[in-house]
Formats: C-alpha cells, structure tokens, sequence
C-alpha cells in the first residue's frame, strides 16, 4: 500500500519535471505554432522541420488535423492571433469547439466560457506539397514503428533518400527487431543509402557492397552521383565498388524492362483481343463488313457510365429535348464499387439488344451483299455516334475506376495492374466461354452450321434467321463487354468506338478471318510486338509505324492471315 | 458542319434582327468569331465561343464601342486547319470584320497568320502557345512560355525537386515549349541526366526533347512504367503537355502504377477547370497547374465574372449551348479580356481602323480582368499575373503561389544559356 502510494507520488513528481523541462525548450506543440504563425512558406517549413525526432502523438494528430485543412487562426479581440484546431460535431450553425494548438485546450472567451467557431469565419492555415513532406520526415520517424508494413516502408524510404546521418542509429535499431522481409530490405536499402555520405570511406564501401547486392532501382541516382563523387576524389577502390554497384543494378533493370515488356504485352494484346472477339464473329464468322463494332464497344460503356452514376448520386440526361432523370442509389463504399460488376452483364445485354436491332433492320437484308452492308454499318456507325452526343453530350464522360481494379501488385519491380491482370483473366475466361458455346453447345453447332452454309441448313430445318440474329447478338454483346473494360483505362466519348475499329479489324484479319484461335494469336503478338518495338525505339509512335509495316508485309505474304479456314466451297 | 455553322450565323442574325427590331437604325459593328465548334477541339473551344457571346452582350448592354454595337459573325473552325484559313478569308473579305477573336490550336493559328497578314487584319489569340513568333496582325492574350511553364519549374525547384520527366502531345507546341524548358532547367543547374523522356540529338544539337504521344493514344503502360523508375530514386516531377483526353488514360495509368502527387507531381499546361470536366477528379487530387487565372481566384471582380457568365447561360438561347455544369477557365477569362482590351484601344484610337487599334494596343493598355489587372505590351504581347495551384476533388484549384504582373516574353528559345 504504502510502496504504491510512493510510486504514484514518484510518477506525478516525475511528469511535472519532464513537462516542466519541455516548457522551457519549446514543447512540439508551441513549434507547431510557430510554424503556424510563420511568415513565409520556408520559415515555416523550416519550423516544421526542426521537429524531426522531437514528434510525439500530438504532433501526429496536429498534423494529420493541418492537412484536414481543420487547423484555422483565430483573431482575437486584442488582435493577437491564436491557431486553434476546430473538432467534434458540427452544430446546427455549423460551428464546432475550438482547441488551442499551443496547449491542446479549449479556447475560451472573456467570461470563461469556451468558444465555438464556424470554419467560414476563419482563416485556414495554408499547406502545400513540400510542407506536406516535411511533416511526413517529421512523422517518418514515428511511422518507422507503424502496425502497417506499407507505412513503414514508405517512411524508411523517405529517411533513406534524405540520406541523413543523424537517423541512421534509429534505422539500424529498427532492422535489428524487423521480421518483415519487404521491410527488412527497405531498411537495408536505406542504411546503405545513408552509408554513401558517411565521412569514412569503409563505411561507404559497406554501403556500395550492400547495394549491390539489393540492387534495387532507387539506387541508381545516388550510385551515380557516389561514383561522381569518388571519381573527383580520386579513391580507386571505391570507384571500383560504385561500378560494380551499378552494373548490378542495370543488369537488373534490363530484366525488369525484359519481364516488364512480356507483361504490357500480354495486357495490350488481352485488351485487343477482348475488343476484336466480337468482330471475329459478326465479320470473321458470319462475314459482315460491321463498321459500327466500335459503337458497339461505346453502347458498353455508356451503360457501364450509366450503372455507376445509378449506383451514385443518380443521372439527369436530356436526350432530345425530353429530360430523363434517373434515381441514384447513393450507394458508398463496397457497395458502390460494386457498380462494375453490375455493369458488366448489363453492358453485354445492351449491346446485344442494339447489335439483334440492327441485325434485324439492316443487316438481314444485306448477307449475299458484303459490300453494301459495308456501307450501311459505317452510316449506322455515324448515326449512333450523334445519338451519343446527343443522349450524352459531345465531351467525353467520366468513369471512375472501383478501387479493386486501379491498385497494383509490384513484384520484383515489375507493376502489374490490377487492371490489366483482370483484363487478361477476363480476356482467358471469355474466349474460353466462346470456344465452350461454339463447339459444346447445340446452339454452337446450329452457328457453324449455318456460317458454313446457310442454304444448306435452312434445308435442314435450322432457322437460320433466328440463328443469324443470335450470333449477330453474341458478337455485338462481347463488344459490349469490350467496352465495360475500355471504360476502365481509357476516354468513355462519342467517338470512342473509332479508337478501337481499326486495331478490332487489324487483329481478325492478321489472325485469319473465321479463326477464333487465329484471333487470340494474333491479339497477343501484336500486342508483344507493339510493346518490345516501342521498349527497344524508346517511342511509342515509331512503334506502332513498324507494327503496321510488319502486318502489311505479313498479308502480302499470307493474305488469309495466320490461321486459313478452308472450305469445299467454289468461291473460296 | 457547315450546316452547323450557317445554322448558329443564321441563328445570330436573328437575335440581332430581334435586337435591331427593338432599337431601329442602330449602328453596328461586325466582329469574327473563329473556333472549332465541332470535331475534336470542339470540347474546348465551343466554351470560348460561349465566352465571347457573353462579352458582346455584356458590351452592348452597356451602349457598345463608339456607340456601334457589336456584331457577331460566328464561323466553325470544325477543328480542320485548312478550313480555319477559309474561313478567316471570308470573315476579312466577305464580312469585313473589324477584329477576330479566335484559334486554339498553334497550328489553327499558323494556318490562318497569312490570311491575316495579306488583308492586314486583327486577330485576338486567347490560349497558352510556345512563342517564336510575333505578328503584327495577332494580338496574343495567351500565355507566353515564361507566363506559365517557366514560373511552374521555378515552382518545382524552389519545391526541391531534382529530377523532371517530359511528357507531351506530339506537335508545334509541346516540342517547342519542352526545347525552351530543357534550355531553361540546364540554365539553372539541372544536370541533363535528370531531364527523362529522351533527347533527340541530329548533328550534335538537341532538336527534341521529351517523350511524345500522338492525339487519341491511348496506352501509356510503358511511359508510366519508365517513369516510375525515373521517380524510384525520389525528388522526380513530370512536366506534361499532353493534350485534350489523352490525360485520362495516362492519369488512369498513373494512378493504377502507384505513383502519386507526393511520390512525383505532375504539372499539366493543358489541364483548366474547363478540360478536368472530363477528367477522372479522384486520380488528379494534388496534381499542379499552371495559368493566369483559376475560377476559385477570391476577388470580388472575379466572383461577379463567374455569376454574371452562369446567368447569361441559364437564359442563353444559342443553339446546342451546354447549361449545366459550366465553370470558367484561363483562355476563356483571356478572350474576355480580349474584348475589352480592343474596346478600350478603339475608344483610344477613336477608330476601328486596325494599324490605328494596333497603335492604340501597343502604347499600353490596362484592363482590370478577373485575374487581376492586365497590360498591352509593345510586342503584342500581354503583362499579366500567373498562379500556380493545385487540383482539388471538385475540379478547382486551390493557389499555391502567384506571381504578379510577368512581362509576356515571346522570345525564348536560346536565351538562357
């Protein structure tokens, strides 16, 4: 009893003294004012600075409170200027208590009474970008015993391209108790980086040796400028290490760029393949000119801009003069993300309902007239790029990407998109799909066999009117689909579909018209070409010059593409 | 598209019919106006067309130039550079316009300079360009390269950053601005190994620096991954001048890489309020711009402009014109200025003669804009203030920095060495 009252006495005694001490050499919260109060954007990111390794939770939280933009200046009467932080709940003027960033208590007014204030009264304390960053190196330090890895990485990051001596013990303390093996290389990253501007020169060659052997990415800039560094002082051995270091790490790069190159290509060509599927039905199997694929494409897309603003805060359109709005959903969170897998089958429905009208109005009429249904599809395709503008407006529309699909994995230093991982799943599991309804399906069946000869099958009994108009769908509502991707990586806007009508036709053509396996090979060395060439040239649009050289060279050799179906009949 | 045009003239002559109606035997003066109003600039330029509409009619409520009320001769540019000549050959010949307020693109403005200077005609050109060049018969409202691109480097490298990555659309004005750029960092000590996107030697001269993409691309995979790289080390930013909707894939992929406003910013010249309408907000939080005006600019001037601009469209009756959604962006604020600032120099001249106008511009005029006070230079150029912000969720700026009254200096290529 009596030793606990001794200690708690011990205890109060010793809080005393330490806040007494902190009072006398400016605690972190009068710094925060300071820097506050401060002139100019450099005095008071210079403020902020000196807080490095002096921040503690309340920093932390003044900070965080600072680029909430919840930190104001109030003035008072006498005209002095005090930064409060506005918290709690707003009441019904909107006003919400006021604490003083000095000492982190309410703000009271001349009877005592604390204060509330409205945010729209008062002045909000300014930060930009490099201020952010100094509060970041402040709460580096804090962040390096974060919960989450990725925070500590990102702090160790920052500590090591600052390359400061003084924080090296901190990072080397850290190491020892890290279990983390991404963490663990971080740090080793950046104590070697730190180690590059040590005073002696084994402990640079330590950092040299280190790096070398991490060769990571980051490294080249200040590998560069340590070999600049010990070229001008003459140091042979360090010299030699530095190279060493470097050449690791472009032998490394030239890797990731290899590696990195296969993986774009492959993404380019799925997304390709996804957009020309469609069309190597409707004109690689059933031989339609369709030059409104691409609008085919946008109908998907629209609709997937359609069910998210559903799933948001709701769509006014005013189509012909007549205005139509549509209820939101309000929708946050998981729930509005969901949005795009919504969007998916819808945007197969809706292009396939278009595709089966225009089969229906135009196309049936057109099928022993390959050229006229040419040019009746192209009109189709300007008529449905001015409905667009109309229902949409000529400007392009904003899509925002569900979190799930604009995040990245990173492996070895290769980014692999979310996006563009899903869209090579999706690319594998629709052309799966296809094969599996063309070879497995009596429908299927009923298709080739009336692609092969419609006379024939009609002879036998098989609708080929309904048969056409299914196919003509399927085709149209894979373009749909196309088009639910796009909308996730590129512009969703009237002219959308011509982005993607001559790369749809290039694709089935090199692939061999009426080969669904010509299609996918031709998709996927396009796109691998398409990439290395624009890797090795350094440029994207001499890329695509020599893609398209190569493919018109390709069909002068091979007019029928990679894979020739061949027929019994005359014509052929 | 020409049935467009003749559609909105049509429509024009009938609002003044309505207006001469009303005030019998006014006297009128007719003034161009020179935009893509359809095809792939129509997104931007139909808004300058709205802008100046709005001008005119603000004028004329207010009794006019010189007692003439202005006129209106609306002509499509239809985003096709030849035509862009055509047309300003009819307003000079045909119409006999007094002045015309038109172009967006350089090479729009390229195309139709002889025209100009053969009929010795009066152009107002409205939106940020890459100088070199300084005619008698256009009068530049825009940006000149030290009025935008050079203060956002200064920006950054005041910011601290080391490293910079060119990015661009590939035509007249990113390949110029980025030659003037790579001149400018050298001069400030940038090493050039901190300069990416590529430089493109011929004979031991550097004829082109950056990376560029053509109109419409779409896949930006591997720049974003080069530039990841670049960044890896820290301290990096990149200096795009990509245009028009080429920026939602490549901030889309932007986003997707990871990279971020704090990992590497980007300093876009072509993204205004006006573009980011189309624009994926949530992917450029925290990205930079560069102009001479910003709609969230808090003076009362520039409060009145943006109401008086969204009421005059509420009861708008131009044909097609968009309504919802509207905001005001720099090259529209530099048209309006435009207008002005030729009303002041024909009040001053006392004529529409155009070398009187001219004389009248290049003695110095004053206007007070929305985004402060503007200055007609000798050089045909404007002193104007320049801001510097950053983009937030709603599609503002908020400043960041402003420098006052900068000198419009067309002439920049070899002068920082």
């Amino acid at each position: 009893m009596a030793s606990q009252l001794y200690r708690r006495i011990l205890f109060i005694f010793l809080a005393l003294a330490s806040s007494l001490t902190a009072l006398a050499a400016d605690t972190p919260r009068q710094v925060v004012v300071e820097a506050i109060l401060a002139e100019n954007a450099a005095a008071r990111r210079e403020r902020v600075l000196s807080l490095v390794g002096r921040g503690d939770e309340d920093v932390a939280a003044l900070f965080a409170a600072w680029r909430g933009d919840q930190l104001f200046i109030y003035q008072t009467a006498e005209g002095a200027r005090v930064p409060v932080q506005l918290t709690g709940e707003k009441d019904g003027e909107g006003s919400q208590t006021a604490l003083k960033v000095s000492d982190g208590q309410p703000l009271l007014d001349a009877a005592g009474n604390p204060l509330r204030l409205r945010a729209g009264d008062l002045v909000a304390v300014e930060h930009n970008a490099m201020l952010r960053r100094a509060m970041k190196s402040v709460l580096d330090l804090l962040d390096l015993s974060a919960a989450d890895p990725g925070v500590r990485i990102r702090a160790i990051t920052t500590i090591g391209f600052a390359q400061d001596q003084e924080k090296l013990p901190a990072l080397q303390a850290r190491l020892a108790e890290e279990n983390n093996s991404r963490v663990q290389k971080a740090l080793r990253e950046a104590i070697a980086l730190i180690q590059l501007k040590a005073g002696n020169d084994d402990t640079k060659l330590e950092g040299l040796k280190e790096l070398e052997k991490l060769h990571t990415l980051a490294s080249t800039d200040f590998l560069k400028a340590a070999l600049r560094d010990a070229e001008t002082a003459g140091k042979p051995a360090l010299i030699d290490a530095a190279r060493r270091a470097l050449n690791a790490v472009e032998t490394h790069r030239t890797l990731v760029n290899l590696f990195g190159t296969m993986f774009r290509g492959v993404s380019l060509g799925s997304i390709l393949l996804v957009v020309a599927l469609g069309l190597a039905i409707t004109f690689g199997l059933m031989r339609v000119i369709n030059m409104a694929h691409g609008e085919m494409i946008a109908v998907g897309a629209y609709t997937t801009y359609i069910v998210q603003n559903v799933f948001g805060s709701g769509l006014s359109l005013s189509p012909f003069g007549f205005s139509i709005s549509l209820p939101g959903l309000n929708a946050t969170g998981l729930a509005y993300e969901s949005y795009f897998i919504v969007a998916l089958p819808l945007s197969f429905l809706a292009a396939a309902a278009v595709g089966i009208a225009l089969e229906r109005g135009i196309i049936q009429f057109l099928y022993r007239r390959p050229l006229e249904s040419l040019l009746a599809t192209w009109g189709v395709s300007l008529m449905l790029q001015q409905l667009f503008r109309l229902i949409f407006g000529a400007n392009n529309v904003q899509v925002s990407s569900p979190s799930y699909l604009s995040g990245n994995w990173t492996f070895f230093d290769i980014i692999f998109g979310w996006n563009r991982l899903f869209v090579i799943g999706f690319a594998v599991v629709i052309v799966a799909g296809v094969w599996l309804v063309l070879t497995k399906t009596s429908l299927g069946l009923l298709i080739r066999a009336v692609m092969q000869n419609r006379g024939m099958a009609s002879c036998m009994g098989v609708r080929t009117e309904r048969v056409n108009m299914l196919t003509f769908g399927l085709g149209s509502g894979l373009a749909g689909l196309a088009g639910a991707f796009v909308s996730q990586i590129g512009n969703v806007g009237p002219s959308l579909g011509q982005n993607y009508i001559v790369d749809s036709f290039m694709t089935v053509v090199v692939g061999g018209v009426g080969s669904i396996a010509g299609t996918v090979i031709s998709a996927s060395s396009i796109g691998l070409a398409d990439q290395s060439l624009q890797q090795i040239l350094g440029n994207p649009v001499l890329g695509k010059i020599c893609v398209l050289i190569a493919i018109i060279l390709f069909l002068q050799w091979r007019p029928a593409g990679i894979f020739v179906t061949r027929s019994r009949s005359l014509d052929e | 598209m020409i049935n467009y045009a003749s559609k909105i003239i049509a429509a024009g002559a009938l609002a003044l019919g309505a207006t001469l109606a009303s005030h019998a035997a006014e006297k009128t003066i007719k003034v161009g106006v020179l935009h893509s109003l359809s095809g792939t600039m129509a997104i931007s330029e139909t808004s300058l067309r709205d802008v100046l509409l709005f001008t005119f009619d603000e004028i004329n409520a207010k009794g006019g130039v010189l007692g003439h009320k202005i006129e209106p001769v609306v002509v499509d540019g239809a985003s096709d550079w030849p035509l862009f000549a055509e047309k300003a050959k009819q307003l000079l010949e045909q119409d006999k316009v007094a002045v015309t307020f038109g172009c967006w693109t350089s090479v729009s403005r390229k195309s139709v300079l002889p025209v100009f200077e053969r009929n010795n005609g009066l152009l107002f050109y409205p939106v940020q360009y890459e100088g070199e060049e300084e005619s008698q018969n256009v009068f530049y409202t825009a940006e000149a390269v030290n009025q935008q691109a050079t203060p956002a480097v200064d920006y950054l490298l005041e910011q601290g950053y080391t490293k910079f990555y060119l990015l661009g659309s590939d035509y007249v004005y990113p390949q110029t601005t980025n030659l003037v750029l790579l001149e400018y960092l050298l001069s400030k000590g940038v090493p050039i190994e901190n300069i990416g996107g590529g430089l493109k030697r011929e004979g031991g001269q550097i004829i082109s620096a950056g990376k560029y993409t053509p109109f419409g691309h779409t896949d930006y995979q591997q720049i974003v991954a080069e530039i990841k790289q670049f960044a890896a080390g820290g301290g990096a930013a990149v200096i795009s001048t990509l245009n028009g909707d080429t920026n939602v894939p490549f901030f889309k992929e932007y986003a997707a890489a990871g990279l971020t406003a704090e990992t590497c910013p980007v300093v876009s010249f072509s993204i205004s309020e006006d573009e980011f309408r189309g624009l994926p907000a949530a992917q450029l939080v925290g990205q930079l711009g560069c102009w001479t005006y910003f709609q969230s600019i808090d003076t009362p001037a520039n409060k009145k402009f943006v109401a008086d601009f969204k009421a005059w469209l509420a009861k708008s009756t131009v044909p097609g014109i968009v309504k919802e959604g509207r905001v005001t962006c720099s090259p529209m604020v530099l048209s309006y200025n435009g207008v002005y600032l030729w009303k002041a120099a024909v009040e001053k001249a006392g004529s529409f003669d155009v070398d009187a106008v001219r004389k009248a511009l290049q003695s110095g005029i004053s206007f007070d804009g929305p985004g402060g006070t503007v200055t007609t230079q000798k050089n045909n150029h404007l002193t104007k203030n320049v801001f510097i912000g950053e983009t937030r969720a709603d599609g503002q700026f908020k400043i960041l920095k402003s420098f006052s009254n900068v000198y419009g200096e067309p002439w920049l290529k070899g002068k920082f060495k």
